[in-house]
């Protein structure tokens, strides 16, 4: 799955329609260990494009390659390895309802690796994961995704992309529906995450100042197209101006060190 | 604007259309399934967690349904056929429509209700809160996980509850037509044997058979179509209910002439 220095996620030319054109034509490259944002208005096919990489979306025409493999014309074994290699965190943390917390994040490790594992070790790869997303493992462990409020969900949907250790993390959106403070704290976590790990990152968010603040390039999509792609510094500074009227937001960073959350 | 006669060809068009998606969707989901459960691709705890939910759990009401039909059967066949035939008559009517038809198709009705509109609504949240995706993007297989142990518990299910049904249906059409008739038992199973051809209990389980794979199989197909948030679960619960009704009507009616002839 070694790609060397090339792209980690390249889309070529990708295009897909629902009853209307979503995407028109969309290439991008998302290289090795950098942190890239894609903004975009609501309902511009970013959270499409980002369920292209893993086959969950198919396009209607081009490809996306991860690591140099095709998505969808390397055929179902090479689909199963990349799968095994990208964690994808979703809007709403998509946990699985009649599965305790304990079980949803057993189901992030690959098939692969749970025929390896005993019982004991996946406990404890669980209670890392758990860990790693700044929660209590015996607090939550056995608790049902309904008995767990909006942040927590969302760490634990986190804790079932990482559980794995994958190469390249996807994140659709992942403050969505919280408040300022923990959309800033989930930002920070992501951030921590992606350096501690050492993981290709691809976040997909409306949070713009959040996005310039953490990302090493951010792309804009609009209108199916590709309308930016470049530094957050290129980004503040562009003229474009459907950049403009997205570049400018009150940060929530500040309340962080104030309230003393991680 | 398409012209007058363009109109009802684009319409004719558009329901093909559907009918043929619909018709790919569930060869698919049954081939995918099938392969699944070739490969032993699919968890026997799992098989046996769908089995109590579609199977025991589903006894009581199977069960209250059985004898209001062969009570109602014993009364009605008695009112009718009163100083016409000879009363142990009533046996074999009893007897003959609960296992020929009553059973079969009673508790599959039943089973539309409490099972198929459950497995819809369920997977069909499962897919509109990204829940399906998200056992993709793991690398889990929903067709292992979630469809095959349901097709296959509901094929165990569905026979055993017929012969339950049947069974049920008939001892209480024996009461109904004692208290309604005077008929004693020995005059019931006299007239329910004089009729009776082994190969009825086979044609009842056949039928229990068929409606035992349609319900799962529309029901999960409907399911994993599913889009557009807690409306489209509800309205795709709807949509799936009454497909299942017809399947199953049509598939009862094509009985009769493909197996009983």
């Amino acid at each position: 799955m070694a790609n060397g220095d090339g792209p980690v996620i390249e889309y070529r030319n990708v295009y897909k329609a629902f009853d209307a054109p979503v995407l028109s034509g969309v290439s991008l490259t998302v290289r090795p260990g950098e942190m890239f944002a894609l903004f975009g208005p609501s309902g511009t096919g970013k959270s499409v494009l980002l369920k292209t990489t893993l086959s969950l979306i198919v396009p209607d025409r081009g490809d996306v390659r991860v690591n140099g493999e095709s998505v969808y014309f390397g055929g179902r074994k090479t689909l199963e390895l990349i799968r095994e290699k990208v964690g994808y965190v979703f809007q709403y943390a998509a946990l699985f309802d009649s599965l305790s917390v304990f079980a949803n994040i057993r189901m992030g490790l690959p098939e692969s690796v749970l025929e390896r594992l005993s019982p004991r070790e996946v406990a404890a790869k669980t209670w890392e994961a758990l860990e790693l997303v700044r929660l209590e493992p015996r607090q939550v462990l056995s608790k049902l995704p309904a008995e767990l409020s909006g942040g927590m969900k969302k760490r634990v949907g986190i804790a079932r992309a990482i559980v794995g250790r994958p190469e390249i993390l996807l994140w659709d959106e992942p403050t969505t529906g919280l408040d300022p403070v923990n959309t800033a704290a989930i930002e920070r976590l992501i951030k921590q995450l992606s350096d501690d790990l050492e993981v290709t990152s691809l976040l997909v968010t409306h949070d713009v100042e959040g996005g310039l603040e953490m990302c090493d390039r951010v792309a804009m999509l609009e209108g199916g197209h590709l309308q930016f792609c470049g530094t957050p510094e290129e980004f503040r500074n562009s003229d474009i101006p459907v950049v403009r009227a997205f570049a400018d937001r009150a940060q929530a960073y500040a309340a962080l060190d104030v309230l003393d959350i991680s | 604007m398409p012209g007058p006669v363009a109109r009802p060809l684009a319409a004719i068009g558009r329901v093909a259309k559907i009918c043929a998606e619909h018709a790919g969707q569930i060869g698919t989901l049954v081939w995918l399934s099938g392969r699944a459960l070739v490969r032993l691709r699919v968890s026997r705890q799992e098989i046996m967690r769908q089995v109590v939910v579609i199977g025991v759990q589903s006894i009581p009401i199977v069960l209250v349904t059985a004898i209001l039909a062969g009570t109602v059967a014993g009364q009605q066949g008695g009112y009718q056929f009163q100083s016409t035939v000879p009363t142990y008559i009533i046996g074999s009517v009893v007897t003959t429509s609960m296992v020929l038809e009553m059973g079969p198709i009673l508790t599959a009705i039943v089973l539309v209700g409490r099972v198929g509109a459950r497995i819809t609504a369920e997977l069909g949240t499962m897919k509109v809160s990204e829940q399906i995706d998200a056992l993709h993007s793991v690398g889990r297989d929903p067709i292992e996980i979630l469809a095959a142990p349901r097709i296959v518990a509901s094929l165990i299910s569905m026979p055993i509850l017929v012969a339950m049904a049947n069974l049920i249906g008939v001892l209480a059409g024996m009461v109904a037509s004692e208290i309604s008739l005077g008929l004693a038992s020995e005059g019931y199973f006299y007239g329910a044997r004089l009729y009776w051809h082994s190969y009825d209990a086979v044609y009842s389980l056949m039928k229990a058979l068929a409606f035992g794979f349609i319900i799962p199989v529309v029901s999960i197909h409907m399911g994993l179509r599913t889009s557009g948030g807690a409306a489209g679960v509800g309205r795709t619960t709807t949509q799936s209910v009454m497909f299942m009704i017809m399947t199953i009507l049509i598939v009862d009616t094509m009985f009769p002439p493909l197996l009983l002839q």
